[in-house]
């Protein structure tokens, strides 16, 4: 509270940019959320999945016949049993090099591709009598051979994931900026670097859930889904079932996480349930646990890049060249997103005259791969930065000169990449001024008098590193969001929206929006999203996207209803409608305070009983429904810096500073950003040092547990220092851009510059993410191997 | 998982070699069988119970012996599916004569997927070691003698 009292005057109604605490807190922080598992539905069933030990196999025979007879069991599908929905599953987002689109199946028909696919389903009376049946199917499988890694899966004769289409590259897709070979032909210097960066889990506190109930009479169908999208779901569930979108309502409610891979539309689990509710006509529950999480729910990040750079004697960038491999896992549903993200992001804040990216998608038998927050970028800005620290290096600069002397310079704008983006629109950055970031992430981190303190710090025997990486980020993609504000006679004012919420913090943000144009404060609006009952429009929570596109929609609704509302009042105060404001939570003549009626009181005589009704209202109630559709993305950039420290005997990493300089054009509220920014930041981390989904040679994986599986804690992340430099988007009305994914984006790449710079003595070379004490063990032994 | 050890039984190679080809020993000495049914000569219906790390289940399966050089090698394997998964292994085992004794050479190779894998896979080397060495134990039991390597160690 005392934040809102700092920033505000008690006249004021600017709310924008005010770090005031969050609505949504106080339920929360109270245990009074309602996650999908707090749904209790009388006559509720419990389900269960047998899924695939195998990574790869043929299915020879499934017998169910003890399980269905045991007792409380109320059902056992598998595939035989699932007659039209027996298809694969939708396909996402085609695209035309994807030329082998191949999706899963709610259950496997005949061959299971990684271990955790889905083979049988129990539905029963509880959770532990459906996880006891499990054990009375008996499945005969034929074990295939496995293509567990990319190399694998890419070579000559390898084991085919899909044996239909003769080969394991899904796509192969090039974009080109220039001629990038006579540019290297004609360089002086060119250098090259095969880089690695291994899988990772988004690791959501609420794994996923669906709860599904049916009513025959009224054939409507009610789905609680812990999804990012719940509009799709919705849209996808009425074509599959045959049922009126009317007569679906999809619920996300309050979701524990989201990150990405929540927006899949379908896992099999969102299929299952509300067909077992339908056949059964009693409501069925099921709730992933821990270790299905680690294996059903998708995961990111495996790629291996081979790039090159080309400068010339002063270090500018005259082309660079990326081929890569992108492991799609067992099902590409999601498509290339990923692979141009990465693609697309690697330019960052540089002039990149030349430009290649090409990459193939590539099957192998592990869980399906769709974007986890970054969705490609960290391994874009992972690639970028390494080959300019190389060229530091070689070239014998310093490496901060290296990139201000290739930077984007602020009267560049727009500035145009010449490649094509995620949304299918050309990448132009809108704003930005990249080198207003770097200077003063570089005062803050006191990069002046580093090479002092490092040498101070060595003399003591410690080993500690420096590091500085740059990125842009793509936010803010369309097609649309929408919003529906109504002000009640009560004259709180409600918000419906599409997009859903996952912890960024929507009801207060959007609140804020609100509060600005109405002229009342944030705490009398309530913001309602993800569900489809209140607003039936809105394609999901992804890419950065909710604050830019459907903030955008609720400012422009909040502009119509502030319109209405001085027309309404106009008339009750028999004053030019020119000469209405609004005000703390009051309609007034403006410089007669004492003519005035209260928001509510106007909402209330906006829907008449009785009588004619003025045609310039255009309709009852203070009510107004908007849509934003952005022709393009917005960009925003930043630059992290961190300071760590290596202890080469323990191969231990520990990080003692970390800040973060970011633009994300007008800020909403910086304490709803900073938190986005924190999470960002820790989950990077983890995907630096701690965390690995590790599989074994046949790809049965092994970090199923968070005893295997490590997320950092506070103990291992530090307190960040974030700072923010507002350059506003000239695309939308708040002039804002995203912030959702600009934590994670470059820790990888800063935390490898300063891995090296601690480690300068020994010359110790980072290629590869996650690292470990014992990966950075061998890497020392290696170098001390080889003088 | 590949594992190998050796043993030293007080009984001479051909002794020890029925021994080995004889279902009751096998029923008798291998660690968690509950069921051991011939379907065919040196091929056999198993049931075994056993506990991984936090994962106990129960895998039915087929155990069969072949490469059978008389009365030096064989080849042993075990495969096996349950609730926590599956496991499959494949060893081998020579005997050459030591003195009165009998020296026996084994190795393993064990294979896991599923839940075993995902939870157990870090303890998989030290429990298939307990287990072959409780299945020595009870073979010097039955034949007398001492052993060397995990079996003979505990």
């Amino acid at each position: 509270m005392s934040g809102h009292r700092k920033v505000l005057s008690p006249m004021s109604t600017r709310y924008m940019g005010a770090r005031i605490p969050r609505n949504e807190d106080p339920r929360l922080l109270q245990g009074r959320g309602l996650f999908v598992d707090d749904v209790r539905l009388p006559g509720m069933l419990h389900a269960a999945l047998l899924r695939s030990p195998h990574a790869h196999a043929r299915i020879r025979r499934i017998d169910v016949s003890r399980a269905r007879a045991a007792p409380g069991v109320a059902a056992v599908y598998t595939h035989a049993d699932l007659g039209p929905l027996g298809g694969p599953l939708p396909k996402l987002i085609p695209h035309p090099a994807l030329v082998h689109h191949k999706t899963q199946y709610a259950l496997a028909p005949d061959t299971v591709r990684y271990a955790g696919e889905p083979v049988a389903f129990v539905v029963a009376e509880s959770r532990y009598a459906a996880e006891d049946v499990l054990d009375l199917i008996t499945v005969d499988y034929d074990p295939l051979p496995v293509a567990a890694t990319l190399e694998e899966a890419t070579a000559a004769g390898a084991p085919l994931v899909h044996d239909d289409i003769g080969t394991n590259v899904a796509a192969h897709y090039t974009q080109r900026v220039g001629n990038v070979e006579q540019a290297f032909g004609a360089a002086p210097h060119r250098f090259r670097e095969r880089l690695v960066i291994d899988r990772g889990a988004s690791c959501p506190m609420e794994t996923r859930g669906v709860v599904a109930s049916w009513d025959p009479r009224t054939d409507r169908l009610e789905v609680w889904d812990s999804t990012q999208a719940p509009i799709p779901i919705r849209n996808g569930l009425a074509a599959m079932f045959g049922l009126l979108q009317q007569n679906v309502r999809v619920v996300a409610p309050d979701v524990g996480g989201g990150f990405g891979p929540k927006i899949m539309m379908f896992y099999p689990e969102e299929i299952l349930v509300p067909l077992a509710a339908m056949r059964l006509g009693r409501p069925v529950k099921w709730i992933e646990d821990r270790r299905e999480n680690f294996v059903a729910t998708n995961q990111e990040r495996e790629q291996i890049h081979d790039a090159e750079i080309a400068v010339d004697a002063d270090g500018r960038i005259l082309g660079v060249r990326t081929v890569f491999l992108y492991d799609a896992g067992a099902y590409i549903p999601y498509g290339l997103i990923v692979p141009i993200v990465a693609g697309t992001t690697l330019p960052g804040p540089y002039r990149i005259p030349h430009y290649h990216c090409e990459f193939a998608a590539v099957f192998t038998n592990k869980t399906t791969v769709s974007p986890y927050r970054g969705a490609g970028r960290p391994h874009g800005v992972f690639v970028m930065e390494r080959l300019l620290d190389r060229v530091a290096r070689e070239l014998g600069l310093e490496r901060t000169e290296v990139r201000r002397r290739n930077l984007i310079q602020p009267d560049e704008f727009p500035y145009d990449v010449g490649l094509v983006y995620q949304d299918n629109a050309p990448l132009r950055y809108d704003s930005g001024n990249y080198p207003a970031c770097l200077d003063r992430a570089l005062e803050l981190i006191r990069y002046a008098e580093w090479p002092a303190r490092q040498r101070a710090f060595r003399s003591q025997g410690r080993y500690l590193g420096l590091g500085v990486a740059c990125y842009v980020e793509g936010t803010g993609i369309g097609p649309y969001e929408g919003c529906r504000i109504t002000v009640e006679p009560s004259g709180k004012v409600c918000v419906a929206t599409g997009v859903g919420t996952q912890g960024q913090g929507h009801m207060t943000s959007f609140a804020q929006i609100v509060a600005d144009a109405l002229g009342v404060t944030p705490r009398d609006v309530s913001v309602h999203t993800g569900d489809t009952g209140l607003f039936s429009w809105g394609t999901g929570t992804f890419a950065s996207r909710a604050a830019v596109v459907a903030g955008n929609a609720v400012a422009l609704a909040a502009q119509a209803v502030r319109e209405k509302a001085r027309v309404v009042a106009a008339r009750l105060l028999e004053a030019p409608t020119a000469e209405i404001e609004l005000s703390e939570g009051r309609v007034f003549v403006r410089g007669v305070p004492a003519r005035s009626l209260s928001l509510g009181d106007v909402a209330l005589a906006a829907n008449p009983l009785r009588f004619a009704m003025p045609p310039e209202w255009d309709g009852p109630g203070l009510e107004a429904i908007r849509y934003f559709t952005p022709a393009q993305g917005t960009f925003s950039n930043g630059v992290h810096a961190c300071v760590v420290e290596v202890d080469p005997d323990t191969g231990m990493l520990t990080v003692h500073q970390y800040l973060v300089v970011h633009d994300c054009g007008r800020v909403i509220n910086p304490l709803i950003l900073d938190g986005q920014i924190h999470g960002g930041v820790a989950q990077g981390l983890g995907g630096v040092f701690w965390e690995k989904l590790a599989y074994d040679a046949q790809a049965q994986p092994l970090s199923t547990t968070f005893m295997d599986y490590l997320v950092p804690t506070a103990a291992e992340v530090p307190s960040f220092e974030i700072e923010h430099v507002e350059t506003p988007s000239p695309l939308n009305p708040l002039g804002v851009k995203g912030a959702g994914e600009a934590g994670v984006i470059p820790v990888a790449a800063a935390v490898a510059q300063a891995i090296e710079d601690a480690l300068a003595p020994f010359g110790v070379r980072i290629t590869e993410m996650p690292l470990s004490p014992n990966r950075l063990r061998q890497l020392l032994a290696e170098v001390r191997r080889t003088p | 998982m590949k594992l190998e050890g050796t043993n030293t039984l007080a009984a001479p190679v051909e002794t020890v070699w029925k021994t080995i080809n004889d279902p009751e020993a096998l029923r008798r000495c291998t660690p968690g069988l509950k069921e051991l049914k011939e379907v065919a000569p040196d091929t056999y219906e198993a049931t075994l119970v056993i506990g991984v790390a936090a994962v106990k289940g129960s895998y039915t399966g087929k155990l069969a012996i072949t490469d059978k050089r008389a009365p030096t090698h064989y080849i042993i394997s075990l495969e096996g599916s349950g609730g926590p998964g599956f496991m499959k292994g494949q060893g081998s085992v020579d005997l050459e004569p030591q003195g009165e004794g009998t020296l026996l050479r084994w190795t393993g190779d064990i294979q896991i997927g599923g839940l075993i894998a995902g939870v157990g896979q870090r303890m998989l080397g030290g429990v298939g070691k307990m287990l072959i060495g409780q299945f020595f134990k009870c073979l010097e039991q039955t034949l007398g003698g001492g052993g060397q390597g995990p079996g003979g160690n505990r």
